[in-house]
């Protein structure tokens, strides 16, 4: 009898311990197969292998389970699911952010949400799209484009990186300068909360206060709120026409000169981009478009609206560049195919660098445009410092910079030396008064720093947030508000 | 035999997902493993004794080797060389698909190939004033020998000979790298000077063993002799003509605009949506894989569906075979060809 008193108080605690701490992962398998049917959740060896990365150098983490659902309810229910069984959930678009956001480090589910990749509905007359998260950016932005619409954000990635994906790290790009960034085009969002509770923030609306701007915090969150599931994305008018120009400075410094300029005289325009010397030369090399690789920094510029204004502009902006001292020369592209060339040699910037190493890591740091100039000046200092490769280009316009250390993954030092060179140039950031990420996010690469910007108080703050969204603490968890 | 990846190339791969749009594969999944950025992740895991290199056998054989992952990749990653070596790591003794052993007997000798062709009315014997030789190919020269009979007809400078084989293609791409390779030397050897091919998936491999500049597709090659052609009528119209890449000669050679420029100047030319994606033929894949081949196909039968073509061209005999077969499953009346007969109609 005492025996079995015993047994039976064992296989209590058995089923407490089950419940309050985590589940076995076959056990995780098999409940999760059963509650939502073995065509949407995975578990074997190759799909984990898989989804261990995403587009950041040095993470990886294995998950347990892979589910990719098709609907909120499926959501919903794997959500409820790891609320009961203290399951981390890290929901993924197409995993190509830069900041290892989706990188599954304390195993859990892995959300891939590219099977709901629907476009639910264009508005022309609100202009407006309905999307679900799987979308990827190019795609809406093509589609929309058929009605004489843009979707804004731009990312690098746009070709394969998803809105949702976009949403949730608060994406930029090239437009951001003019148009801003993700964050000011979603209208309103249908969110899965930690505790499997849907709600919808926003709206159609383009003016809508009634209670806390719930949809500008989730913008952002990386996965630590909510799950989104469907976005409602305010679209501009696409531009008729667009022209581009590039300039070729002697340094920075005059580049630097060139842009307060150009923005001092009141051009607001759509394209304002820089390469340093390393970046031009890697380009050069890369995709011989015939850059002067002699040249301290080159000055991607342009804009776009309607045609004999946008000329005009452009025009302009080539003027005031060629009146910096320092100027090397200024060129306006005279067709299309020649400014997608420029927009390329801004674009393949990372590729080209990370063709001179076997890891490249690209930090993505702010700062107040004047202080562009000083700042890559900096980095210029930390590079030399740690005796490293540091390539340095960026949004000329809006002082986001993205130097990018390139190196041998297995020279072990220079790794050591990358990552304090990292930390050099955040708290270089952070003195200028920028900070550590512009566009990329915080994810695990640049946690440990985020209190340096935040500061004890916001940190704090931060964390009450995620427990109201996420109770159990099942969303994302070790990234922010952790 | 590769026993190990080459450490080179996998670091290539940055893992900016770049290639997940543009892979067939990941277009029908959605899922990561099944999308180059995921395979090369897999291969690392294999190249770092983390995983058992069985474990790749599902993916290695589902991937269509289209290589359409290669011109998006802002890296310059050389995924179909990865692929290969891949094949060859895992398709060894029991792991290599019996269809594959077949196919290798088949080919495995130049007379093996000649006696293939026996029966088929492929281009007579001749030679020539140029140093241009045809190629009869190994399954072309059985299952569409009217194509080098065509080419020899409208091209009286080029040689025929007898004396050729196989080009390797098949075995490099199913695990036989070296094998593969010394297949398309001896090719070299066997045709001296430039080798004239109607293949596309051929003219990427022999060019990557016996070098660039002795190997000619048909339509670049037809496009440099710079003929003016008329537009072909048929009941008193122009033929409206769409056109199905080779992904090989496309995605390896860069070969796309020659073949499109041949044929709007022959015929009411519809570019067909997706032209560039694969077909799901992919060499031996339509045989290895079929139903998924089908899967691949049926989107490109759709795309088509609506155009109201008279003639699909080509320029790979494995796309003829698809497409050709596809359409007639789906009852669409639209003939598929080899870009050659078309050039044909029209000198004529």
């Amino acid at each position: 009898m005492a025996l079995l008193t015993l047994l039976y108080i064992t296989f209590l605690a058995g089923g407490l311990i089950a419940t309050m701490s985590r589940v076995d992962s076959q056990l995780l398998l098999t409940q999760l197969t059963s509650l939502l049917g073995p065509e949407i959740v995975k578990g074997d060896a190759v799909s984990l292998e898989a989804y261990s990365h995403d587009a950041t150098p040095l993470f990886r983490g294995l998950a347990e389970v892979v589910v990719s659902p098709r609907t909120t309810a499926e959501v919903a229910e794997v959500v409820r699911f790891a609320g009961r069984t203290k399951t981390p959930i890290i929901a993924r678009g197409a995993g190509s952010n830069l900041c290892a956001a989706t990188v599954p480090l304390n195993g859990g589910i892995v959300l891939s949400m590219v099977n709901m990749n629907s476009i639910l509905e264009i508005s022309k007359s609100e202009m407006i799209a309905v999307v679900q998260p799987g979308v990827t950016n190019l795609h809406l932005d093509t589609e929309v484009g058929k009605e004489g619409l843009m979707f804004v954000p731009d990312p690098g990635s746009r070709s394969v990186s998803t809105v949702g994906g976009n949403v949730a790290t608060s994406a930029g790009g090239l437009r951001g300068l003019k148009y801003g960034t993700t964050k000011n085009y979603i209208l309103g969002l249908e969110v899965v909360l930690g505790t499997g509770e849907v709600i919808r923030t926003g709206g159609r609306l383009v003016k809508d206060v009634a209670g806390y701007d719930l949809t500008r915090l989730l913008v952002g969150s990386e996965g630590t709120l909510g799950i989104f599931t469907e976005i409602t994305a305010a679209l501009v008018a696409r531009p008729h026409a667009s022209k581009y120009g590039v300039g070729y400075f002697d340094d920075l410094t005059s580049a630097s000169i060139a842009v307060e300029r150009i923005m001092g005289s009141g051009i607001l325009p759509s394209t304002l981009e820089f390469l340093d010397n390393t970046c031009i030369a890697a380009v050069e090399d890369f995709a011989h478009l015939g850059l002067d690789v002699k040249a301290g920094a080159l000055l991607l510029f342009g804009d776009h609206g309607d045609s004999p204004f946008v000329d005009s502009i452009v025009q302009k902006m080539a003027e005031i560049a060629s009146g910096v001292d320092g100027c090397r020369e200024v060129t306006l592209a005279p067709d299309i195919a020649a400014a997608e060339a420029l927009l390329y040699a801004r674009r393949c910037s990372l590729p080209a660098l990370a063709r001179l190493g076997t890891l490249s890591i690209l930090e993505d740091i702010s700062v107040p445009r004047p202080l562009m100039a000083a700042t890559v000046t900096g980095i210029e200092k930390i590079a030399e410092k740690y005796a490293l490769l540091i390539g340095t280009f960026g949004h000329a316009g809006d002082g986001n910079l993205h130097p990018t250390i390139v190196l041998d993954k297995d020279d072990r030092e220079a790794v050591q030396n990358a990552e304090r060179a990292m930390a050099e140039i955040f708290t270089l950031a952070l003195e200028m008064g920028g900070t550590i990420t512009g566009e990329h996010g915080v994810g695990s690469a640049k946690l440990p720093y985020l209190e340096a910007r935040l500061g004890t108080v916001q940190m704090s703050l931060q964390r009450s947030i995620k427990t109201v969204f996420d109770p159990h603490g099942i969303l994302n968890p070790g990234r922010l508000g952790s | 035999m590769t026993e190990n990846f080459t450490q080179s190339k996998l670091d290539r791969c940055i893992s900016c997902g770049y290639c997940l749009p543009a892979c067939p594969t990941y277009q029908l999944t959605g899922a990561e493993e099944s999308s180059p950025r995921g395979r090369i992740t897999l291969m690392r895991a294999v190249q770092e004794g983390r995983m058992e290199k069985e474990n790749l056998l599902a993916e290695s054989g589902f991937c269509l080797g289209c290589r359409a992952c290669e011109p998006v990749c802002p890296a310059g990653v050389e995924y179909g060389v990865l692929l290969e070596e891949m094949r060859e790591i895992l398709w060894q003794g029991k792991n290599r698909p019996l269809i594959v052993r077949g196919l290798f007997l088949l080919v495995k000798s130049r007379w093996r190939v000649r006696k293939l062709g026996l029966f088929s009315h492929t281009a007579r014997p001749r030679s020539a004033k140029s140093d241009i030789h045809l190629m009869l190919g190994c399954f072309e020269r059985v299952l569409f020998p009217h194509v080098s009979r065509t080419v020899a007809d409208i091209a009286p400078e080029i040689s025929v000979s007898l004396n050729q084989g196989c080009c390797g293609a098949l075995h490099a791409h199913n695990g036989e790298l070296e094998l593969g390779r010394k297949m398309a030397v001896k090719l070299g050897e066997d045709l001296p000077g430039t080798i004239l091919t109607t293949a596309g998936g051929c003219a990427a491999h022999l060019s990557a063993n016996i070098g660039r500049e002795r190997v000619k597709e048909f339509s670049e090659w037809w496009m440099q002799k710079e003929v003016l052609l008329s537009k072909i009528q048929q009941s008193g119209a122009t033929i409206r003509v769409g056109f199905q890449d080779s992904c090989h000669l496309r995605n390896g050679l860069g070969i796309f605009k020659e073949p499109r420029i041949l044929l709007r100047q022959i015929s009411n030319y519809v570019e067909i949506p997706n032209a560039s994606g694969c077909c799901g033929a992919a060499g031996s894949y339509s045989l290895l894989q079929k139903k998924n081949s089908r899967r691949v196909v049926a989107q490109k039968v759709n795309d088509i569906k609506s155009l109201n073509l008279d003639y699909v061209a080509t320029v790979n005999p494995g796309c003829t075979r698809q497409l050709a077969t596809a359409l007639k499953r789906s009852g669409l009346k639209t003939r598929v060809v080899h870009i050659s007969e078309l050039v044909a109609l029209a000198a004529r």
